[in-house]
């Protein structure tokens, strides 16, 4: 039906802008069963280390900016409607009434419907990983339905509306945290079918065993993180540090922290989950950077490299104000 | 037919596959036009300066590396020149890790790989990474970036999925709940005995995306100029004690699955 057109999706709930505390996307409540689970909904993937702010030539800060198109005038989020294009050309206007009358659900529950196990979700159904942490005043059911979940080794599949999409989402327990997971619908994923590849045949015995054979060579029990780290950064890192040693393109500007990311896709925030799960689950909880083994901001990366220079460097001369003022920033590039 | 993105080969040791990549994702987003809601007109974006709100020019626009809130390092267009990494066709291997081995939180776009030539050959190897339950951890360059993906297979065909970068992904340890919120054992049976009667196998097409179809029928309506009558929403259940509450469900999913 309906074809694509430029921009994406109904209401806007997109405030979400320079708060010093966690500000969950979504608020709701899982349900299982009858039991009901209060939880906030926390992004948890970060933006990339090469995420970049967009600026002038000066280095001042800049941003996106809806306008009119007839009258030439700024437009805030409240100024604005969505419309459809049909195929004849016609704009269809829905309001955002319109929008919340086509989501009953929107009484915010995800039902776990059923539960199947992990490992038969295959990849290509993963869309994007949160975390939920338990609100309200008892988080007994929601340590119930993790350590059910652990120790059955299942995950629960259910639905939920959010910033007018509904989600098909698998959650999960993950050494007693819960976690979400979008997944794509069957009609999102497509098919060798669909893309046309060629019927498979049955290929001969020798040459799989000698794709096996080499298979076993190569295979090893666990990741490498060095294999999953970034190129990218790490060549963006070394460029930047040049540039600033030489004194090279570096710009004073304030507020510099609320230009926007490069790319829109790169507005990443991040939020202080360790806090969010100590006071909410967990006085022990520990949360780590994927590899454990290398430090999240570059910030941190460059004191430690420098502390690795020099010995006579206490940790201590690590610029402690950097860390913290980086994490604003990248809060508040957010959206 | 799908038109392939991109064309490379999957180097492992001395064995190379050739093979043509192609999005595994159908974008069935509805997409809107952004309207001024006084006159309709479609709305514009612009770039400005955060503190004056006057337009910047494409060409006065710059990407910086912020350092700190205050000072940052702009990266000139020769400068960038420098960071695309090298063209290539090679999509080489690292290791093969056993599938429990990547946790989903790594999974980011997925592709169909389709053979490039020789069908013998990628039919084969999906049938030894089958055989072998395995992912093949994969760097490769394509369009001027870098991407590391797992290499799997998936009904006798392979996919390969980006994964995200090691800064992105988080993990927990030391979790404990405290002594007060630690369910009992007599809960745990019962949670238990709830998630096995309504445990299935996972089956995508179980599930469907109602609001875009309601989205979908209410676009066409209005459209035609005719009104729809909203959906109702649906009360919550009051919460009993937990106990309580469980054994009240598995009941309910019983008298699910005799119905």
């Amino acid at each position: 039906m309906p074809k694509r057109k430029s921009s994406k999706a109904p209401p806007a709930a997109s405030a979400e802008e320079s708060s010093p505390r966690v500000r969950p996307i979504w608020t709701g409540t899982i349900t299982f069963g009858l039991v009901s689970i209060p939880v906030d909904l926390l992004t948890s993937v970060r933006a990339r280390e090469t995420a970049m702010k967009l600026v002038d030539e000066e280095g001042h800060p800049l941003g996106r900016q809806y306008f009119c198109s007839k009258e030439d005038k700024k437009l805030d989020q409240d100024d604005l409607v969505r419309g459809y294009e049909t195929d004849d050309g016609k704009m269809v206007v829905i309001t955002d009434e319109e929008f919340e009358s086509v989501a009953p659900e929107m009484s915010p529950d995800i039902e776990l419907r059923n539960f199947v196990p992990l490992e038969q979700i295959p990849p290509l159904y993963f869309s994007k990983p949160y975390f939920l942490a338990p609100t309200g005043k008892s988080s007994k059911a929601y340590n119930l339905l993790a350590a059910t979940m652990e120790a059955a080794g299942k995950v629960g599949i259910g639905s939920f509306v959010m910033r007018g999409h509904e989600y098909l989402v698998a959650i999960l327990s993950d050494n007693g945290v819960l976690r979400a997971d979008t997944l794509r619908y069957a009609d999102e994923v497509r098919t060798p079918d669909s893309i046309g590849l060629p019927k498979a045949t049955k290929p001969s015995a020798r040459k799989v065993s000698q794709f096996a054979k080499v298979i076993e060579e190569f295979t090893r029990k666990e990741m490498d993180p060095a294999e999953l780290e970034d190129d990218e950064a790490e060549a963006l890192h070394k460029l930047v540090e040049e540039k600033e040693k030489n004194a090279d393109d570096v710009v004073k500007q304030s507020h510099l922290d609320e230009a926007d990311a490069e790319s829109e896709q790169d507005g990443g925030n991040v939020i202080d989950l360790m806090a969010v799960l100590r006071k909410s689950l967990s006085k022990n909880a520990v949360v780590k950077n994927a590899t454990g083994a290398k430090p999240i901001s570059f910030a941190e990366h460059r004191a430690k490299r420098a502390v690795n220079k020099s010995d006579t460097k206490p940790p201590a001369a690590k610029r402690p104000a950097r860390p913290k003022s980086k994490k604003g920033a990248r809060k508040r590039a957010k959206r | 037919m799908a038109r392939a993105i991109w064309t490379g080969h999957i180097d492992l040791g001395k064995q190379h596959v050739g093979v043509k990549l192609y999005s595994a994702v159908e974008d069935r987003t509805v997409h809107f036009h952004l309207l001024h809601a006084k006159d309709r007109a479609p709305v514009q974006q612009h770039i400005v300066r955060k503190d004056t709100g006057k337009d910047v020019s494409k060409e006065e626009m710059r990407k910086a590396y912020a350092l700190d809130r205050s000072t940052a390092v702009i990266l000139q267009a020769d400068d960038l020149e420098k960071l695309v990494p090298p063209e290539s066709r090679d999509i080489n291997l690292c290791r093969f890790v056993p599938r429990a081995a990547i946790g989903d939180q790594w999974f980011d776009r997925p592709y169909y790989l389709g053979p490039d030539k020789d069908d013998e050959d990628y039919f084969a190897l999906a049938a030894a990474l089958e055989q072998k339950q395995v992912f093949g951890i994969m760097r490769w360059v394509m369009r001027k970036k870098r991407y590391v993906g797992a290499l799997s297979s998936l009904d006798g065909y392979l996919v390969l999925t980006t994964l995200r970068r090691a800064e992105q992904v988080l993990s927990f340890s030391g979790v404990e709940p405290a002594k007060t919120s630690a369910p009992l054992a007599s809960e745990l049976k019962l949670a238990k005995q709830l998630v096995d009667s309504i445990s299935a196998d996972f089956d995508p097409k179980l599930w469907h995306n109602e609001y875009h179809d309601r989205l979908c029928k209410l676009i066409a309506a209005k459209a035609r100029g005719e009104k729809l009558e909203p959906v109702r929403k649906k009360k919550a259940a009051p919460q009993r004690d937990l106990a309580a509450t469980l054994r009240a469900s598995i009941a309910a999913a019983k008298e699910k699955k005799v119905a």
